[in-house]
Protein backbone atom coordinates (compact mmCIF):
# COMPACT_ATOMS: atom_id res chain seq x y z
CA UNK A 1 0.00 0.00 0.00
CA UNK A 2 1.50 3.31 -1.05
CA UNK A 3 2.03 6.15 1.38
CA UNK A 4 -0.39 8.33 -0.57
CA UNK A 5 -3.10 5.67 -0.28
CA UNK A 6 -2.62 4.96 3.39
CA UNK A 7 -2.17 8.55 4.46
CA UNK A 8 -4.16 10.30 1.75
CA UNK A 9 -6.09 13.49 2.44
CA UNK A 10 -9.43 11.75 2.88
CA UNK A 11 -8.12 9.42 5.57
CA UNK A 12 -6.28 12.18 7.40
CA UNK A 13 -9.41 14.34 7.22
CA UNK A 14 -11.52 11.58 8.72
CA UNK A 15 -8.95 11.06 11.49
CA UNK A 16 -8.92 14.75 12.37
CA UNK A 17 -12.64 15.38 11.97
CA UNK A 18 -14.27 15.46 15.38
CA UNK A 19 -17.86 15.15 14.14
CA UNK A 20 -18.25 11.74 15.76
CA UNK A 21 -15.53 12.08 18.40
CA UNK A 22 -17.57 13.16 21.40
CA UNK A 23 -19.85 11.88 24.12
CA UNK A 24 -23.53 11.54 23.31
CA UNK A 25 -26.61 10.58 25.21
CA UNK A 26 -26.48 6.82 24.90
CA UNK A 27 -28.00 3.59 26.16
CA UNK A 28 -25.20 1.24 25.11
CA UNK A 29 -21.43 1.52 25.17
CA UNK A 30 -18.57 -0.72 24.17
CA UNK A 31 -14.90 -0.69 25.01
CA UNK A 32 -12.17 -2.00 22.73
CA UNK A 33 -8.46 -2.32 23.37
CA UNK A 34 -5.57 -3.16 21.11
CA UNK A 35 -3.25 -5.06 23.44
CA UNK A 36 -0.22 -4.76 21.20
CA UNK A 37 -0.10 -0.97 21.24
CA UNK A 38 -2.41 0.08 24.09
CA UNK A 39 -4.85 1.93 21.84
CA UNK A 40 -8.33 2.17 23.31
CA UNK A 41 -11.67 3.04 21.82
CA UNK A 42 -15.02 3.70 23.49
CA UNK A 43 -18.13 3.52 21.33
CA UNK A 44 -21.44 4.99 22.46
CA UNK A 45 -24.71 3.93 20.86
CA UNK A 46 -28.08 5.53 21.18
CA UNK A 47 -30.44 2.79 20.08
CA UNK A 48 -34.09 3.33 19.44
CA UNK A 49 -35.53 -0.17 19.15
CA UNK A 50 -33.13 -1.74 16.69
CA UNK A 51 -32.23 1.54 14.96
CA UNK A 52 -28.86 3.16 15.66
CA UNK A 53 -30.20 6.67 16.16
CA UNK A 54 -26.82 8.07 17.09
CA UNK A 55 -23.29 6.81 17.55
CA UNK A 56 -20.01 8.36 18.69
CA UNK A 57 -16.54 7.43 19.85
CA UNK A 58 -13.80 8.57 22.21
CA UNK A 59 -10.35 7.20 22.93
CA UNK A 60 -6.89 7.35 21.48
CA UNK A 61 -5.18 5.71 18.57
CA UNK A 62 -3.33 6.18 15.33
CA UNK A 63 -4.66 7.84 12.20
CA UNK A 64 -5.77 4.51 10.75
CA UNK A 65 -7.80 3.59 13.82
CA UNK A 66 -9.26 7.08 14.24
CA UNK A 67 -10.24 7.42 10.57
CA UNK A 68 -11.65 3.92 10.50
CA UNK A 69 -13.73 4.60 13.63
CA UNK A 70 -15.08 7.89 12.29
CA UNK A 71 -16.09 6.09 9.09
CA UNK A 72 -17.71 3.34 11.14
CA UNK A 73 -19.88 5.92 12.89
CA UNK A 74 -20.82 7.48 9.58
CA UNK A 75 -21.64 4.10 8.04
CA UNK A 76 -23.70 2.78 10.95
CA UNK A 77 -25.67 5.89 11.95
CA UNK A 78 -29.32 5.46 11.10
CA UNK A 79 -29.04 1.77 10.23
CA UNK A 80 -30.87 -1.04 11.96
CA UNK A 81 -28.83 -3.63 13.81
CA UNK A 82 -29.06 -6.27 11.10
CA UNK A 83 -27.84 -4.07 8.31
CA UNK A 84 -25.18 -2.60 10.61
CA UNK A 85 -23.92 -6.09 11.35
CA UNK A 86 -23.95 -6.85 7.65
CA UNK A 87 -21.78 -3.80 6.89
CA UNK A 88 -19.41 -4.68 9.73
CA UNK A 89 -19.15 -8.22 8.45
CA UNK A 90 -18.24 -7.14 4.93
CA UNK A 91 -15.72 -4.56 6.17
CA UNK A 92 -14.01 -7.14 8.39
CA UNK A 93 -13.91 -9.57 5.45
CA UNK A 94 -12.27 -6.85 3.37
CA UNK A 95 -9.68 -6.19 6.08
CA UNK A 96 -8.78 -9.88 6.06
CA UNK A 97 -8.24 -9.90 2.32
CA UNK A 98 -11.33 -12.05 1.71
CA UNK A 99 -13.93 -11.46 -0.99
CA UNK A 100 -16.41 -8.80 0.07
CA UNK A 101 -19.40 -6.95 -1.24
CA UNK A 102 -18.17 -3.63 -2.60
CA UNK A 103 -21.58 -2.02 -2.56
CA UNK A 104 -22.06 -2.71 1.14
CA UNK A 105 -18.57 -1.53 2.03
CA UNK A 106 -19.01 1.64 -0.02
CA UNK A 107 -16.41 4.37 0.60
CA UNK A 108 -14.57 2.19 3.10
CA UNK A 109 -13.17 0.42 0.06
CA UNK A 110 -10.32 2.93 0.25
CA UNK A 111 -8.99 0.68 3.03
CA UNK A 112 -9.06 -2.43 0.85
CA UNK A 113 -5.26 -2.82 0.87
CA UNK A 114 -5.02 -2.67 4.66
CA UNK A 115 -5.12 -6.48 4.46
CA UNK A 116 -1.58 -6.36 3.04
CA UNK A 117 -0.32 -4.72 6.24
CA UNK A 118 -0.75 -7.35 8.96
CA UNK A 119 0.46 -5.00 11.70
CA UNK A 120 -2.06 -2.34 10.79
CA UNK A 121 -5.15 -4.53 10.29
CA UNK A 122 -5.61 -4.45 14.06
CA UNK A 123 -5.54 -0.64 14.06
CA UNK A 124 -8.16 -0.59 11.35
CA UNK A 125 -10.47 -3.26 12.68
CA UNK A 126 -10.45 -2.52 16.43
CA UNK A 127 -13.63 -0.42 16.38
CA UNK A 128 -15.36 -2.77 13.94
CA UNK A 129 -14.80 -5.78 16.18
CA UNK A 130 -15.86 -3.71 19.19
CA UNK A 131 -19.09 -2.65 17.48
CA UNK A 132 -19.77 -6.16 16.20
CA UNK A 133 -19.49 -7.64 19.65
CA UNK A 134 -21.80 -5.07 21.23
CA UNK A 135 -24.46 -5.12 18.50
CA UNK A 136 -24.49 -8.93 18.44
CA UNK A 137 -25.00 -8.91 22.19
CA UNK A 138 -27.87 -6.41 21.92
CA UNK A 139 -29.45 -8.42 19.13
CA UNK A 140 -29.25 -11.69 21.06
CA UNK A 141 -30.72 -10.07 24.18
CA UNK A 142 -33.61 -8.69 22.15
CA UNK A 143 -34.31 -12.06 20.62
CA UNK A 144 -34.23 -13.98 23.90
CA UNK B 1 34.12 5.20 4.37
CA UNK B 2 33.71 4.37 8.00
CA UNK B 3 35.81 1.56 9.37
CA UNK B 4 32.60 -0.29 10.03
CA UNK B 5 31.09 0.12 6.58
CA UNK B 6 32.97 -2.99 5.43
CA UNK B 7 31.16 -5.11 8.01
CA UNK B 8 27.89 -4.40 6.23
CA UNK B 9 28.94 -6.98 3.64
CA UNK B 10 28.70 -9.63 6.33
CA UNK B 11 24.93 -9.06 6.50
CA UNK B 12 23.38 -10.17 3.19
CA UNK B 13 19.91 -9.09 4.35
CA UNK B 14 21.02 -5.47 3.93
CA UNK B 15 21.73 -6.12 0.26
CA UNK B 16 18.47 -7.86 -0.44
CA UNK B 17 16.28 -5.23 1.18
CA UNK B 18 16.71 -1.58 0.66
CA UNK B 19 16.24 -0.84 4.34
CA UNK B 20 17.69 1.19 7.13
CA UNK B 21 17.52 -1.16 10.05
CA UNK B 22 17.00 0.68 13.33
CA UNK B 23 15.16 -2.10 15.17
CA UNK B 24 18.20 -3.75 16.70
CA UNK B 25 16.80 -3.73 20.23
CA UNK B 26 14.02 -6.03 18.99
CA UNK B 27 16.43 -8.31 17.18
CA UNK B 28 19.74 -7.71 15.44
CA UNK B 29 20.59 -8.76 11.92
CA UNK B 30 22.59 -11.97 11.61
CA UNK B 31 25.94 -12.24 9.85
CA UNK B 32 26.14 -14.79 7.04
CA UNK B 33 28.44 -17.11 8.98
CA UNK B 34 25.85 -17.43 11.75
CA UNK B 35 23.18 -18.30 9.18
CA UNK B 36 25.54 -20.75 7.49
CA UNK B 37 26.16 -22.57 10.74
CA UNK B 38 22.62 -23.96 10.57
CA UNK B 39 23.30 -25.60 7.24
CA UNK B 40 26.62 -26.86 8.48
CA UNK B 41 25.09 -28.35 11.61
CA UNK B 42 22.14 -30.08 9.98
CA UNK B 43 24.16 -31.37 7.01
CA UNK B 44 27.00 -32.75 9.11
CA UNK B 45 26.14 -33.37 12.73
CA UNK B 46 22.38 -33.52 13.26
CA UNK B 47 21.60 -35.64 16.29
CA UNK B 48 20.05 -35.46 19.72
CA UNK B 49 22.48 -34.60 22.51
CA UNK B 50 23.51 -36.34 25.74
CA UNK B 51 21.47 -39.42 24.84
CA UNK B 52 22.74 -41.88 22.27
CA UNK B 53 26.30 -43.10 21.95
CA UNK B 54 26.65 -43.07 18.18
CA UNK B 55 29.07 -40.87 16.28
CA UNK B 56 26.65 -38.09 15.37
CA UNK B 57 25.35 -37.87 18.88
CA UNK B 58 28.88 -37.55 20.19
CA UNK B 59 29.63 -34.80 17.65
CA UNK B 60 26.42 -32.95 18.45
CA UNK B 61 27.01 -33.16 22.17
CA UNK B 62 30.52 -31.84 21.68
CA UNK B 63 29.24 -28.92 19.61
CA UNK B 64 26.52 -28.13 22.14
CA UNK B 65 28.87 -28.21 25.12
CA UNK B 66 31.59 -26.28 23.27
CA UNK B 67 29.00 -23.56 22.67
CA UNK B 68 28.30 -23.52 26.39
CA UNK B 69 32.02 -23.09 27.07
CA UNK B 70 32.29 -20.27 24.54
CA UNK B 71 29.36 -18.46 26.13
CA UNK B 72 30.72 -19.02 29.66
CA UNK B 73 34.02 -17.44 28.60
CA UNK B 74 32.24 -14.55 26.90
CA UNK B 75 30.75 -13.40 30.22
CA UNK B 76 33.68 -14.67 32.31
CA UNK B 77 31.67 -17.31 34.15
CA UNK B 78 33.72 -19.61 36.35
CA UNK B 79 32.25 -22.81 34.96
CA UNK B 80 29.96 -24.15 32.24
CA UNK B 81 27.77 -25.52 35.07
CA UNK B 82 26.58 -21.96 35.47
CA UNK B 83 25.28 -21.56 31.90
CA UNK B 84 21.67 -22.66 31.41
CA UNK B 85 20.36 -22.66 27.86
CA UNK B 86 16.86 -21.25 27.35
CA UNK B 87 14.67 -20.05 24.49
CA UNK B 88 15.51 -16.45 25.29
CA UNK B 89 15.66 -13.83 28.03
CA UNK B 90 11.95 -14.21 28.76
CA UNK B 91 12.26 -17.90 29.50
CA UNK B 92 15.45 -17.29 31.49
CA UNK B 93 13.71 -14.69 33.68
CA UNK B 94 10.66 -16.89 34.12
CA UNK B 95 12.95 -19.73 35.14
CA UNK B 96 14.81 -17.76 37.77
CA UNK B 97 11.78 -15.92 39.17
CA UNK B 98 9.72 -19.10 39.37
CA UNK B 99 12.50 -21.19 40.91
CA UNK B 100 13.61 -18.54 43.40
CA UNK B 101 10.09 -17.76 44.53
CA UNK B 102 9.26 -21.46 44.95
CA UNK B 103 12.52 -22.12 46.80
CA UNK B 104 13.06 -21.81 50.53
CA UNK B 105 15.63 -19.09 49.90
CA UNK B 106 12.88 -16.47 50.26
CA UNK B 107 10.80 -16.66 53.42
CA UNK B 108 7.33 -15.22 53.80
CA UNK B 109 8.48 -12.08 55.55
CA UNK B 110 11.19 -11.39 52.97
CA UNK B 111 10.67 -9.77 49.60
CA UNK B 112 11.71 -9.23 46.01
CA UNK B 113 12.37 -5.71 44.72
CA UNK B 114 12.04 -4.93 41.04
CA UNK B 115 11.35 -1.74 39.06
CA UNK B 116 8.68 -0.22 36.85
CA UNK B 117 11.29 0.26 34.13
CA UNK B 118 11.38 -3.44 33.42
CA UNK B 119 10.38 -5.28 30.32
CA UNK B 120 7.24 -7.30 31.11
CA UNK B 121 9.41 -10.44 31.29
CA UNK B 122 11.16 -9.09 34.38
CA UNK B 123 8.07 -7.49 35.88
CA UNK B 124 5.06 -9.70 35.30
CA UNK B 125 6.99 -12.90 36.09
CA UNK B 126 7.91 -11.70 39.62
CA UNK B 127 4.47 -10.17 40.14
CA UNK B 128 2.61 -13.32 39.10
CA UNK B 129 4.84 -15.98 40.70
CA UNK B 130 4.81 -13.81 43.83
CA UNK B 131 1.01 -13.84 43.83
CA UNK B 132 0.69 -17.56 43.14
CA UNK B 133 3.20 -18.63 45.80
CA UNK B 134 2.46 -15.94 48.38
CA UNK B 135 5.78 -14.08 48.30
CA UNK B 136 6.14 -10.29 48.58
CA UNK B 137 7.17 -8.29 45.54
CA UNK B 138 7.90 -4.56 45.80
CA UNK B 139 8.45 -2.06 43.01
CA UNK B 140 10.73 0.91 42.57
CA UNK B 141 8.84 3.53 40.59
CA UNK B 142 10.88 5.51 38.12
CA UNK B 143 10.83 9.27 37.97
CA UNK B 144 9.92 10.60 34.53
CA UNK B 145 11.48 7.66 32.76
CA UNK B 146 14.81 7.87 34.59
CA UNK B 147 16.22 5.04 36.69
CA UNK B 148 17.68 6.71 39.76
CA UNK B 149 20.01 4.14 41.33
CA UNK B 150 20.14 5.98 44.69
CA UNK B 151 16.36 5.95 45.05
CA UNK B 152 16.31 2.27 44.14
CA UNK B 153 19.00 1.48 46.72
CA UNK B 154 17.00 3.34 49.41
CA UNK B 155 14.24 0.74 49.02
CA UNK B 156 16.59 -2.15 49.84
CA UNK B 157 16.55 -3.33 53.44
CA UNK B 158 17.48 -6.43 55.42
CA UNK B 159 14.26 -8.13 54.38
CA UNK B 160 14.96 -7.65 50.67
CA UNK B 161 16.09 -11.07 49.50
CA UNK B 162 16.17 -10.51 45.75
CA UNK B 163 16.68 -7.45 43.59
CA UNK B 164 15.78 -7.82 39.92
CA UNK B 165 16.52 -4.99 37.50
CA UNK B 166 17.55 -4.20 33.98
CA UNK B 167 21.13 -3.29 33.13
CA UNK B 168 19.98 -1.28 30.11
CA UNK B 169 16.34 -0.36 29.70
CA UNK B 170 14.78 -1.37 26.42
CA UNK B 171 12.65 1.78 26.33
CA UNK B 172 15.15 4.62 26.73
CA UNK B 173 18.51 2.88 26.51
CA UNK B 174 19.57 4.19 29.93
CA UNK B 175 22.50 2.17 31.24
CA UNK B 176 22.19 1.16 34.88
CA UNK B 177 25.16 1.53 37.19
CA UNK B 178 25.10 -2.13 38.13
CA UNK B 179 28.38 -1.98 40.08
CA UNK B 180 27.01 0.71 42.37
CA UNK B 181 23.73 -1.10 42.97
CA UNK B 182 25.37 -4.45 43.66
CA UNK B 183 27.93 -2.98 46.09
CA UNK B 184 25.33 -0.99 47.99
CA UNK B 185 22.90 -3.92 48.12
CA UNK B 186 25.57 -6.27 49.47
CA UNK B 187 26.47 -3.71 52.15
CA UNK B 188 22.87 -3.73 53.35
CA UNK B 189 22.34 -7.45 53.04
CA UNK B 190 25.34 -9.65 52.32
CA UNK B 191 23.26 -12.55 51.00
CA UNK B 192 20.96 -10.57 48.76
CA UNK B 193 20.42 -12.27 45.39
CA UNK B 194 21.11 -10.12 42.32
CA UNK B 195 19.08 -10.89 39.18
CA UNK B 196 19.84 -8.82 36.09
CA UNK B 197 17.95 -8.54 32.83
CA UNK B 198 20.87 -8.30 30.44
CA UNK B 199 18.94 -8.59 27.16
CA UNK B 200 20.02 -5.14 25.94
CA UNK B 201 23.23 -4.91 27.97
CA UNK B 202 25.18 -8.06 27.13
CA UNK B 203 25.18 -7.36 23.36
CA UNK B 204 26.84 -3.97 23.91
CA UNK B 205 28.92 -4.08 27.10
CA UNK B 206 31.77 -6.27 28.20
CA UNK B 207 29.92 -8.42 30.70
CA UNK B 208 32.00 -9.82 33.52
CA UNK B 209 29.83 -11.71 35.99
CA UNK B 210 32.71 -12.25 38.40
CA UNK B 211 33.96 -8.68 38.42
CA UNK B 212 30.50 -7.37 39.32
CA UNK B 213 29.61 -10.35 41.51
CA UNK B 214 26.37 -10.93 39.62
CA UNK B 215 24.27 -13.87 40.84
CA UNK B 216 22.01 -14.21 37.80
CA UNK B 217 21.92 -12.55 34.42
CA UNK B 218 19.58 -13.37 31.55
CA UNK B 219 20.18 -12.56 27.89
CA UNK B 220 19.10 -13.49 24.37
CA UNK B 221 21.13 -14.79 21.46
CA UNK B 222 19.08 -13.07 18.81
CA UNK B 223 19.77 -9.60 20.20
CA UNK B 224 23.52 -10.17 19.76
CA UNK B 225 23.78 -11.40 16.15
CA UNK B 226 22.76 -14.95 17.07
CA UNK B 227 19.71 -17.01 16.12
CA UNK B 228 16.20 -16.53 17.46
CA UNK B 229 15.11 -19.11 20.01
CA UNK B 230 18.39 -19.03 21.93
CA UNK B 231 18.88 -17.50 25.35
CA UNK B 232 20.99 -17.89 28.42
CA UNK B 233 20.57 -17.74 32.14
CA UNK B 234 23.84 -17.40 33.97
CA UNK B 235 23.53 -18.41 37.62
CA UNK B 236 26.01 -18.82 40.45
CA UNK B 237 26.63 -22.48 41.09
CA UNK B 238 26.03 -22.44 44.84
CA UNK B 239 22.58 -20.82 44.43
CA UNK B 240 21.54 -22.88 41.40
CA UNK B 241 22.15 -26.05 43.40
CA UNK B 242 19.60 -24.95 45.99
CA UNK B 243 16.84 -24.14 43.51
CA UNK B 244 14.01 -26.41 42.37
CA UNK B 245 13.77 -27.18 38.63
CA UNK B 246 11.63 -25.01 36.39
CA UNK B 247 10.38 -27.61 33.92
CA UNK B 248 10.08 -31.36 34.15
CA UNK B 249 10.77 -33.98 31.51
CA UNK B 250 13.59 -35.91 29.93
CA UNK B 251 17.30 -35.25 30.42
CA UNK B 252 16.85 -33.25 33.64
CA UNK B 253 16.31 -36.44 35.65
CA UNK B 254 18.51 -38.44 38.01
CA UNK B 255 16.13 -41.20 39.01
CA UNK B 256 12.40 -41.65 38.72
CA UNK B 257 10.03 -43.92 40.63
CA UNK B 258 6.30 -43.69 41.13
CA UNK B 259 6.96 -42.24 44.58
CA UNK B 260 9.32 -39.45 43.66
CA UNK B 261 12.04 -38.17 41.36
CA UNK B 262 15.55 -36.88 41.90
CA UNK B 263 17.10 -34.50 39.45
CA UNK B 264 20.20 -34.25 37.31
CA UNK B 265 23.15 -32.05 38.25
CA UNK B 266 23.35 -28.41 37.15
CA UNK B 267 22.99 -27.03 34.53
CA UNK B 268 21.03 -30.03 33.17
CA UNK B 269 18.55 -29.89 36.05
CA UNK B 270 17.16 -26.77 34.35
CA UNK B 271 17.21 -27.99 30.76
CA UNK B 272 14.69 -30.48 29.49
CA UNK B 273 13.49 -31.65 26.11
CA UNK B 274 15.52 -31.67 22.93
CA UNK B 275 17.47 -28.42 22.80
CA UNK B 276 18.08 -26.18 19.81
CA UNK B 277 21.59 -27.48 19.18
CA UNK B 278 21.95 -25.75 15.81
CA UNK B 279 20.75 -22.52 17.44
CA UNK B 280 23.40 -22.59 20.15
CA UNK B 281 26.00 -23.58 17.57
CA UNK B 282 24.93 -20.42 15.73
CA UNK B 283 25.05 -18.34 18.91
CA UNK B 284 28.57 -19.57 19.54
CA UNK B 285 29.46 -18.49 16.00
CA UNK B 286 27.91 -15.06 16.69
CA UNK B 287 30.13 -14.76 19.76
CA UNK B 288 33.18 -15.70 17.67
CA UNK B 289 32.17 -12.99 15.22
CA UNK B 290 31.81 -10.40 18.00
CA UNK B 291 35.13 -11.42 19.56
CA UNK B 292 36.91 -11.16 16.21
CA UNK B 293 35.34 -7.80 15.45
CA UNK B 294 36.14 -6.66 18.97
CA UNK B 295 33.42 -6.18 21.56
CA UNK B 296 35.06 -2.94 22.69
CA UNK B 297 35.09 -1.65 19.10
CA UNK B 298 31.42 -2.56 18.69
CA UNK B 299 30.67 -0.75 21.93
CA UNK B 300 32.50 2.41 20.86
CA UNK B 301 30.90 2.45 17.44
CA UNK B 302 27.39 2.08 18.86
CA UNK B 303 28.16 4.79 21.41
CA UNK B 304 29.16 7.14 18.57
CA UNK B 305 26.01 6.41 16.63
CA UNK B 306 23.78 6.84 19.69
CA UNK B 307 25.32 10.20 20.55
CA UNK B 308 25.14 11.31 16.93
CA UNK B 309 21.44 10.43 16.76
CA UNK B 310 20.68 12.04 20.12
CA UNK B 311 22.36 15.32 19.25
CA UNK B 312 20.67 15.41 15.87
CA UNK B 313 17.17 14.58 17.11
CA UNK B 314 17.47 17.01 20.03
CA UNK B 315 17.43 19.83 17.48
CA UNK B 316 13.92 18.89 16.31
CA UNK B 317 11.55 20.84 18.52
CA UNK B 318 8.51 18.79 17.48
CA UNK B 319 9.95 15.66 19.09
CA UNK B 320 9.54 14.52 22.68
CA UNK B 321 12.66 12.53 23.59
CA UNK B 322 12.74 10.12 26.53
CA UNK B 323 15.57 9.11 28.83
CA UNK B 324 18.68 10.73 30.22
CA UNK B 325 19.59 12.16 26.78
CA UNK B 326 23.29 12.02 27.59
CA UNK B 327 26.18 9.55 27.45
CA UNK B 328 24.30 7.30 29.88
CA UNK B 329 22.13 6.29 26.97
CA UNK B 330 23.37 3.50 24.76
CA UNK B 331 22.12 1.98 21.50
CA UNK B 332 18.54 3.26 21.91
CA UNK B 333 16.81 6.58 21.26
CA UNK B 334 13.08 6.80 22.00
CA UNK B 335 10.78 9.62 21.01
CA UNK B 336 7.36 10.76 19.97
CA UNK B 337 6.49 13.16 17.18
CA UNK B 338 4.11 15.63 18.82
CA UNK B 339 0.48 14.94 17.95
CA UNK B 340 1.30 11.97 15.72
CA UNK B 341 0.74 8.40 16.84
CA UNK B 342 3.89 6.22 16.92
CA UNK B 343 2.28 3.66 14.60
CA UNK B 344 1.76 6.33 11.98
CA UNK B 345 5.33 7.54 12.44
CA UNK B 346 6.83 4.09 12.01
CA UNK B 347 4.57 3.30 9.06
CA UNK B 348 5.55 6.57 7.39
CA UNK B 349 9.27 6.02 7.98
CA UNK B 350 8.97 2.58 6.44
CA UNK B 351 6.93 3.68 3.44
CA UNK B 352 8.86 6.86 2.70
CA UNK B 353 12.47 5.84 3.28
CA UNK B 354 12.56 2.16 4.21
CA UNK B 355 13.46 2.95 7.81
CA UNK B 356 12.65 0.19 10.28
CA UNK B 357 11.94 1.35 13.82
CA UNK B 358 9.77 -0.04 16.59
CA UNK B 359 6.56 1.59 17.73
CA UNK B 360 4.35 0.61 20.62
CA UNK B 361 4.84 0.10 24.34
CA UNK B 362 7.92 -2.14 23.85
CA UNK B 363 6.51 -4.64 26.37
CA UNK B 364 6.92 -2.05 29.12
CA UNK B 365 3.48 -0.71 29.98
CA UNK B 366 4.25 0.45 33.56
CA UNK B 367 7.20 2.44 32.19
CA UNK B 368 5.06 4.20 29.59
CA UNK B 369 2.34 4.85 32.12
CA UNK B 370 4.78 6.71 34.33
CA UNK B 371 5.96 8.75 31.38
CA UNK B 372 2.32 9.69 30.86
CA UNK B 373 2.23 8.22 27.35
CA UNK B 374 0.70 5.11 25.83
CA UNK B 375 3.46 4.28 23.42
CA UNK B 376 6.57 5.60 21.74
CA UNK B 377 8.89 5.24 18.75
CA UNK B 378 12.24 3.56 19.27
CA UNK B 379 15.26 3.70 17.02
CA UNK B 380 17.98 1.28 18.09
CA UNK B 381 21.43 0.95 16.57
CA UNK B 382 24.16 -1.55 15.98
CA UNK B 383 27.66 -1.26 14.59
CA UNK B 384 26.59 -1.83 10.98
CA UNK B 385 24.47 1.33 11.02
CA UNK B 386 25.85 4.59 9.70
CA UNK B 387 25.63 8.33 10.32
CA UNK B 388 24.13 8.71 6.83
CA UNK B 389 21.26 6.45 7.85
CA UNK B 390 20.62 8.64 10.89
CA UNK B 391 20.62 11.69 8.61
CA UNK B 392 17.93 9.99 6.53
CA UNK B 393 15.88 9.41 9.67
CA UNK B 394 16.25 13.07 10.57
CA UNK B 395 15.09 14.19 7.12
CA UNK B 396 12.19 11.73 7.16
CA UNK B 397 10.99 13.08 10.51
CA UNK B 398 10.87 16.56 8.97
CA UNK B 399 8.84 15.09 6.10
CA UNK B 400 6.38 13.49 8.54
CA UNK B 401 5.84 16.79 10.23
CA UNK B 402 4.99 18.42 6.91
CA UNK B 403 2.80 15.55 5.68
CA UNK B 404 0.50 15.38 8.68
CA UNK B 405 0.32 19.09 9.37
Amino acid sequence: MKLEDLYGDVIIDYAKNTKFKKHIEHNHEAHGKNTSCGDEIELEFNLNGDIIKDISYTGHGCIISQASTAMLCEALKGKNINSALNIINEVIKMSRGETFDKKTVDSLEMFEDISTLPMRVKCFSLSWHTAEEKLTEVKENDES
Amino acid sequence: MSLFQKYRNDFPILDKNNIIYFDNAATTLKPKRVVDSFEKYYNNFNSNVHRSSHKLSAESTKIYENSRKNIADFINAESTDEIIFTKGTTEALNLISSSLIRSDLISEDESVLTTTLEHHANFVSWQQYGKIFGKNVHYYKNNNGIFNEDDFIKLIDKKTKVIAFTALTNVTGQVTDIGKIINSARNINKNIIIVIDGAQYVPHFKTDVRKYDIDFIAFSGHKMLGPMGTGVLYGKKNILKKLPPYMFGGEMIDSVTTEDTTFNIIPFKFETGTPDVAGFYGLSEAINYMNETGTDKIHERVKELTMYALEKLKTLDFLDLYGTLDENQHSIVSFNVKDIHPHDVSQFLNDSDGIAIRSGHHCAQPFHKELGIYSSCRASFNFYNTEEEIDTLYDALLKIRRWFK
